[in-house]
């Protein structure tokens, strides 16, 4: 019997790192173990080591690893990057702190900007200039450069971005202070040049897009180099992926080139998650919600495709998700999966306010002293608490019986801080806080489908994470959505994404011209040189050629619009590309994403777009049934009978707690508990619920 | 905590929250797809829901000063329109004398919504335009001396009329504007814009039924009020007095003066303008609609929480200001640049209410952006650009002033160097933070912006409209005031100093250069009480120079780079002798001369 392989999918959140294996045989194996922040690939190795030995297998039957990660957002967040410089343009050095000057709240007269991330002591200026066609109106000061680099050297700089006014049209210059940075400074020093990670025109958010890159470079190479150190030394041979924002992977050692580009990595391997297991299943237009501890995300799937978007600021803070507020954070212009989060989850804290309303979060309990039911010392009750006081949860212990809880302490805070300020029963109370968290949530599913024109009742509601199949179908049914979907295993989805992502590179280029003044011929010529660049890069990574398919879009606008839209325009397959089709495209896009569109007003290309990825990729198929178990040892739960409240109208229900295999394909009617080891999904009265062919349970939420 | 019957906290958080969305998404419909470059750089546009009344239940989040610029429009089309409007109608205006604006380019877009053949809510929009005709391209000349030189004004009418457009209206606005195609496509966006907000409502309607609706509607103007009133009576009953100035109009030096009495009575604040000098011949008379929004803003900023832009906060407040004063000018007063006294409008509240609430109250910043614009024709075609320097606030209880950023009235972004480079015959020569600008404190103003330019066209003209060279951003509790703001034209035969808000346009020739320099922020405390070490740091960083350091904060380097903690505490002590005057005089000649400006140390003189 030949030996059975896996692929490993490996999720770190703050909280918890999730590794999910998936057998050559179709078994699935999962593990949830606390994250070491310290050095997160201590718990990728204990956990992957403890797994494997409950399974008698080997590391070196681990295929592949994949592997989502925070390291970049929280190297940011907790300012912990490298001690970086940035070399500009003279005269342009504040461009990276002036920023774009919006504000990201009104009537906040105690607002601070995000702090630089290079202060301006170490921010260099470098006599010479090129104009918007590339050309060079002032050449380089090289001997500058050179007198720079012993500067840099003696203020121990560890990493260097370089971003000259106009490098997107001619990168000459950047080069050249490249090669003299190294040839002064040695190997040991990072370097980003802003025309290879964003050759895009706009100072501002190509800078700070650099210096990004170059605070994260240092910090995001060791962290890889050590994790494949680890593993290399337990005896896992194979490669190493990384999620990139974009939902799809890129080897190690690319990302450590472009670590900017993972800085989204792990919500965006939930919501590829979504997309596949969604559309294995016969669904290709979801809104994913995923909701945990502190926030809850949503993302839109079309057509099978994550909606995206290059509209991000790392270090902002909860993304508000009206994305009317800017400059919150550092910009980030690479292409991320368009999450919109907003600060709700079952950690998020219950107050009243003055004028006599509840609200819900966003600030959170966190992880300590968590939700009064923890009991560890928090008194300020959260909508764990209420969902608690509900009958919803299992009101002796959670995470299938390894957290002991006091539901009696929740009730009592619920009491306290709601229900008597507001004169209303507990319950009642309860209710309320629950009907509000969902209230909240709509808001985020709104701004990634009403905000973008898409009508919410055309997409069903696919949900995960921890908190998610809670509040699903109250989400579902504010927005008037028909079919609520909770994928097995909604606790560690994320991590079993992983497995299902794809390699995916893409790049850029700006082309400002008027689309009607612009050739196919020379259109195509210059999409053809962005493909070639996507090429190398896949290339590099050991893809064979044959297997790289690259697909093309344009970022338009009508002249005199601040916002593009990326409209896709097909592969070099497609043959010649048709300017007027490529005009009525736009037109369309605009008018489905804003109401309206005009044909008579000019249309300007901003950018150009390649993504790159592999043929053979494209087959690989989702299998949710296990040829065997997997995670054995656990305890099964035991179908049982809970009091749980749905509301004034519905009132108190005795409500079957069962577990998925309890569902079939024939429908069940609500109410109904579905009680997991990761997480709990609950079925309202009036709806129905089954598990299809994917283990899937589909909640139909009826008239 | 008393709410009505039929109302319960739930659904009115809930409500709360969806009228909110309602609003941002109308936002964001008109943001993404809108021409007027003023839309996309300065947010220069509102949007809001109302009640069947006309009362603003919910308003985006777009620009702070806009939060009262509905009031007095909604209530003229309730009590005009009331009886007689049918589905399918939609409003247009942008006269501030007979319909509530604020002024022309403003044009004012509203949609009423019906429910079983009556008015249940309505939606609106206003949104800056490039350009509704007058003497100059972008419609606002400082020099206009009467409304009629501004462009085009329209009352209160119907663009729509049971759906089907006004085809005669549209073609009066189209022949009227230098950029049509713009002011047509920022219309559409309107329209879609309300169109969206209609959507959300009806979903909204649908589910309450619209008595439920309207009930919700008024529990939440009682909410706003609620908070409102809780906030005031919070703050100590008295009678606070301001007043601050801009510097002149033209040539004029002439300070234009702007006072304001606030008094806390219990759970009311009256806001009275009395005493402000009177309206001026030229476009920086504000009309009320201005004076209530500013005011508005003022006041919410001034509370420490958030409450929900609807109309019952702003029962708790009334407004007082005379009838021909600039502050609230008789017909026909041009208005067209009353942007820039709205700033100075609010410095003026902001230096009230740090005598009411100290503890959350800043010194004073930059005062308004300054805005730049060039223009010219090229091959045939005229282009233009206007680009706002934006500014720094003053330092504030607890955390220094912001270097670099957008008065928080307003909300305003910066035009990409890279952009206007490849669009138009200007180089940016240097875009960034000025060393010494920030005014002395315990907690430093924050640093002015300087912007410079050249041209490579021919000709071009320059448009110029600042502030703050003699009247300074006051600091606060011993704070020293910001650095003065400067406009320099520089050409071979030599450099000059431009008038801050000159009422023509400068003929500007290949190769001459423009700079400039932004007003700084106050400093907030004695500047000697300000650690060492921190001082330290922003001459590291270049924000301070060591003569400034030593002077005027008394912190003296050992070896330029390390503190000398004998010698500076030595030579504060000496300072603290020193008059808050000498200090400013002082602090005023180092920012000339790190700047290399020391040529206009006449200015020195002229400020007060």
């Amino acid at each position: 019997m030949s030996q059975i392989t896996y692929r490993a999918g490996v999720d770190i959140g703050g909280t918890f790192t999730d590794i999910v294996l998936l057998g050559s045989d179709g078994s699935t194996h999962t593990k949830k173990l606390s994250s070491t922040p310290a050095d997160y690939g201590m718990a990728i190795v204990s956990g992957l080591q403890s797994l494997l030995e409950e399974l008698n297998a080997t590391a070196g039957q681990v295929r592949d690893l994949t592997h989502g990660t925070t390291v970049a957002t929280n190297t940011i967040l907790e300012g912990k990057g490298a001690k970086t410089a940035l070399l500009t343009t003279a005269g342009f050095r504040d461009v990276v702190e002036i920023g774009r000057l919006r504000l990201p709240t009104l009537y906040d007269l105690n607002y601070s900007k995000p702090v630089p991330l290079v202060p301006r002591r170490y921010r260099y200026e470098v006599a010479e200039r090129l104009s918007s066609s590339g050309s060079v109106a002032m050449p380089l000061d090289e001997a500058g450069v050179v007198r720079i680099a012993q500067q840099l050297s003696s203020e121990q700089i560890e990493s260097v971005a370089i971003c000259l006014l106009h490098s997107y049209a001619n990168p000459a210059h950047e080069i050249r202070i490249r090669d003299l940075l190294r040839e002064e400074l040695g190997t040991n020093i990072y370097l980003t040049c802003s025309h290879e990670i964003l050759p895009e025109i706009r100072e501002y958010e190509r800078t700070s897009t650099t210096v990004v890159n170059a605070y994260l470079g240092p910090v995001v190479v060791g962290y890889l180099k050590s994790l494949i150190g680890k593993l290399r030394a337990i005896g896992m041979a194979g490669p190493v992926h990384i999620m990139h924002s974009n939902g799809g992977v890129m080897t190690a050692s690319s990302v450590m080139e472009k670590p900017a580009t993972i800085i989204e990595s792990g919500p965006a391997a939930g919501v590829i998650a979504g997309a596949h297991v969604a559309n294995a299943s016969g669904y290709s237009d979801i809104i994913t919600v995923d909701m945990g501890g502190t926030t809850a995300k949503a993302a839109m799937i079309e057509r099978g495709q994550p909606a995206r978007t290059t509209e991000y600021e790392v270090g902002a803070g909860i993304n508000l998700s009206s994305k009317l507020v800017k400059g919150g954070g550092h910009a980030v212009k690479l292409p991320f999966i368009d999450v919109s989060e907003i600060g709700a989850g079952g950690g998020s804290k219950i107050r009243i306010d003055n004028g006599g309303l509840i609200q819900v979060g966003p600030e959170s309990a966190g992880a300590v002293p968590g939700p009064v039911c923890y009991d560890a010392g928090g008194t300020t009750p959260t909508l764990t608490d209420a969902v608690l006081t509900l009958g919803y949860l299992n009101q002796r212990h959670l995470a299938g019986g390894e957290l002991v809880i006091n539901a009696a302490k929740a009730r009592q805070a619920i009491e306290t801080v709601v229900a008597k300020p507001t004169g209303v029963e507990i319950l009642d109370a309860a209710y309320g806080v629950f009907s509000i968290a969902a209230a909240t949530m709509t808001r985020a599913v709104k701004a990634v489908s009403t905000y973008r024109g898409r009508d919410p009742r055309d997409f069903a509601l696919f949900a995960f994470g921890g908190n998610g199949p809670i509040v699903a179908h109250a989400i579902a049914a504010l927005m008037d959505m028909k079919t609520v979907i909770v994928p097995p295993s909604p606790g560690v989805f994320s991590a079993l994404g992983l497995l299902y992502s794809n390699t995916q590179h893409e790049c850029l280029q700006t082309l400002l011209a008027r689309l009607d003044s612009l050739h196919s011929r020379d259109l195509a010529v210059s999409l053809s040189k962005l493909a070639t660049r996507v090429r190398q890069a896949m290339l590099a990574e050991g893809s064979t050629a044959s297997d790289i398919d690259v697909t093309y879009a344009l970022d338009l606008r009508y002249a005199g619009q601040a916002y593009e839209l990326t409209v896709p325009i097909g592969s070099d397959d497609a043959g010649e590309f048709r300017i007027d089709g490529i005009a009525d495209a736009f037109h369309r896009e605009h008018e489905r994403t804003y109401g309206h569109f005009s044909r008579t007003d000019s249309i300007e290309i901003v950018n150009l777009r390649a993504s790159g990825a592999l043929r053979s990729q494209n087959e690989r198929s989702y299998d949710a049934t296990p040829a065997s178990p997997g995670n054995r040892g656990r305890a099964q739960i035991e179908p049982t009978v809970r009091t749980a409240y749905f509301g004034k109208q519905r009132g108190l229900i005795e409500t079957p707690v069962v577990p998925r295999s309890a569902l079939s394909s024939s429908p069940r009617r609500g109410p109904l508990i579905v009680e997991e080891y990761d997480s709990t999904c609950v079925v309202p009265p009036g709806a129905s619920a089954v598990v299809d062919s994917n283990r899937n349970i589909v909640i139909e939420l009826g008239a | 905590m008393n709410m009505k019957e039929n109302v319960d906290p739930v659904t009115l958080e809930i409500v709360k929250n969806a009228l909110g969305s309602i609003a941002d998404e109308m936002a964001l419909v008109i943001l993404r797809t809108a021409y007027s470059p003023i839309v996309r750089d300065s947010m220069d546009f509102s949007t809001a829901v109302f009640d069947r009344n006309g009362r603003t239940v919910a308003q985006g989040l777009t620009l702070a000063v806009h939060l009262g610029a509905f009031p007095d429009a909604m209530r003229k089309i309730v009590s005009e329109h009331g009886e007689s409007m049918r589905p399918g109608d939609m409003f247009l205006m942008n006269d501030p004398y007979s319909g509530g604006g604020m002024h022309l380019p403003d044009i004012y877009m509203i949609l009423p919504i019906f429910e079983a053949e009556r008015v249940a809510a309505f939606v609106g929009t206003i949104v800056h335009h490039a350009d509704v005709g007058g003497a100059v391209p972008g419609s606002m000349a400082l020099g206009a001396t009467e409304i009629f030189q501004e462009g085009l004004r329209i009352p209160l009418v119907k663009i729509y009329e049971e759906g089907r457009p006004n085809a005669a209206l549209f073609s009066v606005l189209e022949m009227n504007s230098r950029m049509p195609s713009q002011l047509i496509g920022d219309l559409r966006a309107q329209v879609a814009s309300c169109k969206a907000g209609e959507r959300g409502v009806r979903e909204l309607l649908a589910k309450l039924g619209p008595q439920a609706f309207a009930d919700y509607c008024e529990a939440l103007h009682d909410y706003a009020e609620r908070l409102a009133r809780a906030e005031i009576a919070s703050m100590p009953d008295g009678d606070y007095f301001y007043e601050d100035y801009i510097d002149g109009l033209g040539s004029d030096p002439t300070p234009i003066a702007f006072k304001v009495r606030v008094t806390v009575a219990g759970s009311d604040l009256v806001i009275d303008w009395t005493g402000t000098d009177k309206q001026v011949q030229g476009a920086i008379n504000g009309p009320i609609a201005t004076t209530n929004s500013v005011t508005y803003a003022a006041v919410r900023s001034a509370m420490g929480i958030p409450i929900p832009n609807c109309d019952g906060f702003s029962r708790a407040l009334s407004i007082r200001a005379e009838l021909g004063s600039i502050v609230h000018p008789e017909e026909p007063a041009a208005c067209a640049a009353r942007g820039v006294i709205a700033y100075r409008m609010f410095d003026v509240l902001l230096g009230a209410f740090a005598q009411i609430v100290p503890e959350r109250m800043p010194a004073l910043g930059e005062g308004g952006p300054s805005v730049v614009s060039f223009s010219g024709r090229e091959r045939g075609r005229g282009w233009l650009v206007t680009d706002g320097i934006l500014g720094s606030w003053g330092g504030r209880p607890g955390k220094d002033g912001v270097d670099g950023i957008s008065n928080p009235l307003g909300n305003m972004a910066n035009q990409p160097i890279e952009l206007m480079e490849a669009r138009l015959p200007i180089k940016v020569l240097r875009y960034e933070l000025v060393n010494d600008s920030g005014g002395g404190g315990r907690y430093r103003g924050g640093l002015a912006i300087r912007r410079s330019y050249e041209v490579l066209s021919e000709e071009a003209q320059l448009g110029l409209r600042s502030d703050r060279r003699s009247h300074l951003a006051s600091g606060l509790k011993g704070g020293l005031p910001g650095s003065p703001s400067l406009n320099i034209l520089s050409r071979k035969s030599g450099e000059q100093l431009l008038d801050v808000m000159p009422l023509g346009l400068v003929t500007l020739m290949r190769g001459d250069r423009f700079t400039h320099i932004a007003p700084g922020g106050g400093g907030y405390g004695d500047p000697l009480a300000r650690p060492a070490r921190q001082v330290l740091e922003d001459i590291l960083d270049g924000k301070v120079s060591k003569e400034f350091a030593e002077k005027i904060y008394g912190v003296v380097l050992k070896d330029g780079r390390s503190l000398d903690e004998f010698e500076t505490d030595n030579l504060r002590r000496r300072l603290a002798k020193k008059s808050h005057k000498d200090r400013i005089t002082e602090q005023l000649r180092i920012f000339l001369k790190t700047n290399s400006h020391l040529s206009y140390s006449h200015l020195i003189e002229s400020v007060s």
